[in-house]
């Protein structure tokens, strides 16, 4: 099975390279074609597996430690948040490297509010959590909508970069995604173990020698850097993060030693897919921004879950 | 073994107050804890696990509770809350793994581990829903796979937040006898005072947040009963007894 997945992952990398508004034959490749596949076609599948990972691996430790199948770095108003410090960042001619950090500090800062106003009691009741969320959302996009205004010169292309997609990738940027999302996943993976007694409840968690407080703030802080790290690259990519580690889960269970793995896998997974359909959709070489394309099976997936999950979970 | 020494013990919370001037429990006791809703009885097993503060001192083999790391307090005590839950399709074998947490290093179990999660299953009578997720249980079975979790945790002390609750009478039995019989120290809130007096040697009567009293068995008497839960208690032949066979 295991194995399986890893075949089914390379297999999609190589073939989604070939996909495109110019399909590509790899057997008999001009020399426009082997350019297009080396400089544009390949760092673009391997930007969307890289931050497809960090999304689902955000998405993993978002859903264990806020104890909310429905979390993820969107419905925790974690990425419109981060977004929010990163258009402030850009409107404000801040140099291109503050900008994640920018957007760290406001997803933190988001992240944290959501959290304090969803926890009462040391229980974090899920549907004021996702309530949370929902408002944090209005009031990070509103404020990015003043910006927009505020800030004429630079409006095009931070309604461009909002929808979310791989429009503008350098080796640079790769690099330093996938440094972020290896050096989380290696914090994450030492830690797996201790993570899964977070599934259980705090009093029972703590029983068993685990720091619940600060095992959360690491896990809080480590998962909000992938995400601050993804949307300044790459825009608001909803869902990748809360579909996937449900997939995982059924598919390998819920031992977090395999989960964080699989959900990593998984949403490369499915972000090179919805990649190669959002530029192959649309006939004649335009393309669709990602962010569309996950929104639409992630909010499908949302109600799915809202309707499976109803009795027993949101009525305790 | 571990020796459990309170000093001084007080607690506030709103109108609320618990008060404990001096106890100390030795290795091995099985200690029931009787009283009415909102005597303090939870809130006394949170403030031993240090999960509430309050003032006074808690101190177990003469190291003082807040002075002990919280991997080191697994080794000493474990907890089986009231409401125990788990989040996401864990196996009940993973749940009863998880209580060998403390005593693995580095990210996996030992082979030792997953023997003494084989041999609590069997006792707790577990070993036919060890595949099934602990979140489609009944609220009895869910019980039986946390206390087999706590148990597992091979702690001199365990603290028992009501251990039968919602649990059948075959294996509330089954489980009292297993724990008496058992070489740790047990601390535990008991609503069914038949059964407690059957199982446990010591019992502390909490009422309104003070100790009114702390008696062993021999001196568990209808008066001291009816003052503490303000009904009226004789001895007497039930309409029913029920007996392990």
């Amino acid at each position: 099975m295991k194995k399986l997945v890893l075949i089914i992952f390379l297999l999609s990398l190589a073939g989604s390279c070939l996909i495109g508004s110019t399909a590509i034959n790899p057997f008999e490749m001009s020399a426009v074609e082997r350019d297009i596949m080396l400089s544009l076609r390949l760092p673009r599948v391997l930007f969307s597996a890289v931050i497809g990972a960090m999304l689902g691996l955000s998405g993993s430790v978002y859903q264990l430690t806020l104890k909310n199948p429905l979390a993820d770095s969107f419905t925790t108003g974690a990425a419109s948040s981060s977004a929010l410090g990163a258009v402030l960042a850009i409107a404000f001619g801040l140099p291109l490297p503050l900008v994640p950090i920018t957007a760290l500090a406001t997803g933190l800062l988001g992240l944290l509010i959501v959290y304090r106003l969803s926890k009462t009691n040391g229980v974090i009741n899920p549907v004021t959590m996702i309530l949370a969320g929902v408002v944090m959302n209005i009031v990070a996009s509103s404020v990015i909508s003043f910006a927009k205004y505020f800030f004429e010169d630079s409006l095009s292309s931070i309604v461009f970069w909002l929808m979310g997609g791989f429009f503008v990738i350098d080796w640079g940027k790769l690099m330093l995604c996938t440094a972020t999302l290896l050096i989380a996943y290696l914090l994450f993976s030492v830690r797996a173990l201790q993570l899964n007694m977070l599934a259980l409840d705090e009093h029972s968690a703590q029983s068993l020698g685990v720091n619940v407080e600060r095992l959360r703030t690491i896990a809080f802080i480590v998962a909000t850097t992938l995400v601050a790290v993804a949307v300044s690259h790459t825009g608001i990519i909803g869902f990748v993060g809360l579909i996937v580690p449900h997939v995982a889960r059924s598919l390998f269970g819920s031992d977090m030693r395999q989960n964080l793995f699989f959900s990593m896998l998984l949403g490369a997974l499915l972000l090179i897919f919805a990649d190669a359909a959002s530029r192959s959709i649309i006939p004649g070489g335009a393309e669709l921004p990602v962010g569309i394309i996950t929104a639409l099976l992630g909010g499908v997936f949302f109600l799915y879950l809202l309707k499976t999950r109803r009795e027993r979970f949101w009525h305790g | 073994m571990a020796e459990l020494r309170i000093e001084y013990l007080n607690f506030q919370r709103g109108k609320f107050q618990l008060t404990l001037d001096q106890l100390v429990i030795a290795p091995g006791e099985k200690v029931a804890i009787l009283g009415e809703n909102g005597s303090g009885k939870s809130t006394l097993l949170h403030l031993l696990c240090g999960s509430l503060h309050g003032h006074g001192r808690i101190s177990y083999n003469e190291r003082q509770l807040d002075k002990i790391p919280v991997a080191d307090r697994a080794l000493i005590f474990a907890l089986l809350p009231q409401f125990a839950e788990v989040i996401f399709p864990f196996s009940v074998e993973e749940v009863v793994l998880f209580g060998r947490y403390p005593h693995t290093r580095g990210n996996s179990f030992s082979d030792e581990d997953w023997r003494l999660s084989e041999q609590q299953m069997q006792d707790l009578d577990l070993l036919n829903l060890r595949k099934r997720p602990f979140n489609q249980l009944s609220g009895g079975e869910k019980r039986r796979v946390m206390m087999a979790r706590v148990l597992n945790q091979d702690a001199p002390i365990i603290f028992l937040d009501e251990p039968n609750a919602s649990l059948d009478i075959r294996h509330t039995l089954e489980i009292f006898k297993l724990l008496s019989g058992r070489s740790e120290t047990v601390i535990s809130p008991v609503h069914d005072i038949s059964l407690a007096e059957r199982f446990f040697d010591r019992f502390l009567l909490l009422k309104k947040g003070r100790l009114l009293a702390d008696v062993p068995r021999a001196q568990l008497t209808p008066e001291l009963l009816t003052e503490t839960y303000d009904v009226q208690v004789t001895r007497g032949a039930a309409a029913f007894t029920f007996q392990h066979n």
